[in-house]
């Protein structure tokens, strides 16, 4: 009796070891196998543990610097910064790096999110942000000087100049400033254009693009959660691009159903709205991939009932076939769990011809994945407003090639005024700049 | 004239062991409770707190476990009853069922559906076996020798 109890107990210990083990599902797909407009998705997997890999932040050290494709060349402009996570490029030249990072606002309630903080912590990844933008100016040696541009700001990540009016998207609103030209620093408060949704904060960014005539302004708002688990409460007005109207601040969903939109852009040939979005974890390392999509009034992008379309996600209570039936299925996936994070469309740059007529996306790189993707910049090339080809990289080296440690991690991206692609690196808290190599 | 030796037992043992062994049964039950109102309701708050109730219940059964190993297997009675061994067996195997269960409910949303649940059910069937088993032993009308 005893003994058979004994062989029993052994064998559920070897089932459970052997269960965790089978859990830890590895990628089998790279990003340049599962870009394009038909990715190959395989079957989605529930783990015990998902695949996890997270290198630890060693930051650039003796001079490193990230290593870019031949032909190119890169240095760094600026460095010693908080978080910058976007940049964007004003009428004079001048570059603003938006230097943050989320409000640390989600309450901890499961145990994943108390150990997943420490993780994220340890690679770099959860550094305070500056709450703050830097302003960089090119003076006559060619070196970019700093000045405090804007500061006391609430985790912004969004920032566009319409007219003489600059608007940061902070989490929880876009604030209007008024703008000189010329000028390093804005001491006004801000007048408040437009609440936007602001609980939890789970994907705190706030993407901010304005309409070419500047009567709109475009926000990506990211869900509350990775696939509903903090509840459909809280995702009011969630997962969607939001139209706000810049002459009287009101709102509208303009498009739903996109997990967390962290960039916007005009297609320059079709003039179309695109996004890039970050799809949903912990159902496979080749799953769901990350993607750039154009942007329809109206559309419903999946999520949280699909994903590409109508592959229904089980982990969403209750279902909702109607919605899933009129899923848009995007244009171009990325590569599953790159963390697309930057997009900057470029008809022409100083960089050579192939990296013309196209769209650079900064991919920040993901935990939910093993080995590692992202953590570089590509460049998807455009014919006639639609993507062609594979995604080619041209920054990569943000990691050490054993994949366990981390220099950097690349985000928003600005062309500067001589062609320049400007890269912010959030974990190295360095600008960098990709030119033609002499 | 020798008496048979007295079996060696810790008054502090027994305290810690009363103590702290009702918390995980307790936990247990609660979470096998909320996971089958989460798989009901779908509210997603059932669904975390039957994953906290089982962690806390994993933490607390830490220290009354390896008094019970102590007491089983090395401390133990002179003639220790067969129903304490099978219930340390039934025991442990629970808590490896909760622990596959704490990584269970570590899935977002509707994913801990329904294997949560039944992990939940079994850990609470293995403890009450455990428990009715040596209820049923230590009371048994003593025989004649």
């Amino acid at each position: 009796m005893n003994a058979c109890i004994q062989r029993i107990a052994t064998m559920s210990v070897i089932v459970a070891l052997a269960l965790l083990a089978a859990c830890s599902g590895k990628a089998s797909l790279s990003a340049e196998q599962q870009s394009g407009a038909n990715p190959p998705l395989p079957a989605a997997r529930n783990f015990l543990m998902p695949p996890m890999q997270v290198p630890k932040f060693v930051g650039w050290t003796q001079g490193r610097t990230p290593t870019v494709a031949p032909g190119l060349a890169i240095t760094k402009i600026a460095d010693g910064l908080m978080h910058p996570r976007q940049l964007y490029t004003l009428p004079n030249g001048d570059v603003l790096v938006v230097e943050s990072n989320g409000p640390g606002e989600e309450p901890v309630t499961t145990f994943k999110q108390f150990i997943a903080g420490k993780v994220k912590n340890n690679s770099g990844k959860g550094a305070k942000g500056g709450n703050r933008i830097t302003l960089l100016r090119k003076n006559a040696s060619g070196s970019w000087d700093k000045h405090v541009f804007l500061e006391h700001l609430h985790s912004p990540f969004g920032v566009q100049l319409i007219g003489s009016t600059l608007y940061v998207a902070n989490t929880n609103d876009i604030m209007a400033f008024p703008y000189v030209a010329g000028a390093t620093r804005i001491d006004a408060p801000g007048v408040e254009l437009a609440d936007l949704p602001g609980t939890v904060n789970h994907h705190w960014t706030k993407a901010l693009l304005a309409s070419r005539d500047g009567s709109k302004l475009y926000v990506g708002v990211g869900s509350n959660s990775n696939i509903t688990e903090n509840g459909l409460d809280i995702e009011y007005r969630r997962a969607d691009v939001l139209e706000v109207d810049v002459a009287t601040g009101a709102s509208r969903i303009f498009a739903a159903g996109l997990r967390n939109p962290t960039g916007l852009g005009w297609e320059p040939t079709t003039g179309a709205l695109w996004a890039i979005v970050n799809e949903r974890d912990e159902i496979g390392a080749d799953l769901v991939p990350d993607y750039m999509t154009s942007v329809r009034e109206g559309g419903f992008y999946g999520w949280p009932y699909s994903y590409f379309g109508q592959h229904v996600d089980t982990r969403v209570q209750p279902q909702r076939p109607d919605l899933v039936q009129r899923a848009i299925k995007p244009d171009y996936a990325l590569g599953s769990h790159v963390a697309a994070l930057g997009l900057l469309f470029s008809d022409t740059n100083a960089l050579p011809p192939a990296y013309h007529g196209g769209a650079f996306v900064g991919e920040h790189g993901s935990w939910d994945r093993s080995p590692l993707s992202g953590y570089a910049v590509v460049f998807v090339a455009f014919r006639n407003g639609h993507p062609v080809g594979p995604p080619r990289t041209l920054v990569s080296g943000f990691h050490s090639d054993d994949e366990s440690q981390l220099y950097g991690a690349p985000v928003g991206l600005a062309q500067d005024f001589d062609g320049a692609l400007l890269v912010a690196d959030d974990v190295g808290d360095t600008v960098w700049r990709v030119t033609t190599a002499r | 004239m020798v008496s048979p030796v007295a079996p060696r037992r810790s008054v502090a043992a027994a305290v810690f062991f009363g103590l702290l062994d009702p918390i995980p049964f307790g936990c247990f039950v609660a979470a096998l409770v909320f996971d089958i109102t989460y798989a009901r309701t779908a509210v997603v708050l059932w669904g975390k707190a039957a994953g906290w109730l089982i962690v806390i219940g994993l933490l607390a059964a830490v220290i009354p476990r390896l008094i019970n190993l102590a007491q089983v297997w090395i401390t133990g009675r002179a003639r220790p009853l067969p129903g304490d061994r099978i219930d340390f067996w039934l025991n442990l195997i629970a808590i490896v069922a909760a622990i596959v269960n704490a990584f269970v409910h570590s899935r977002d949303a509707y994913a801990v559906v329904p294997t949560g649940m039944w992990l939940s059910a079994l850990t609470v069937a293995l403890l009450c076996i455990g428990r009715i088993l040596v209820a049923v032993e230590r009371n048994r009308p003593e025989l004649p020798r």
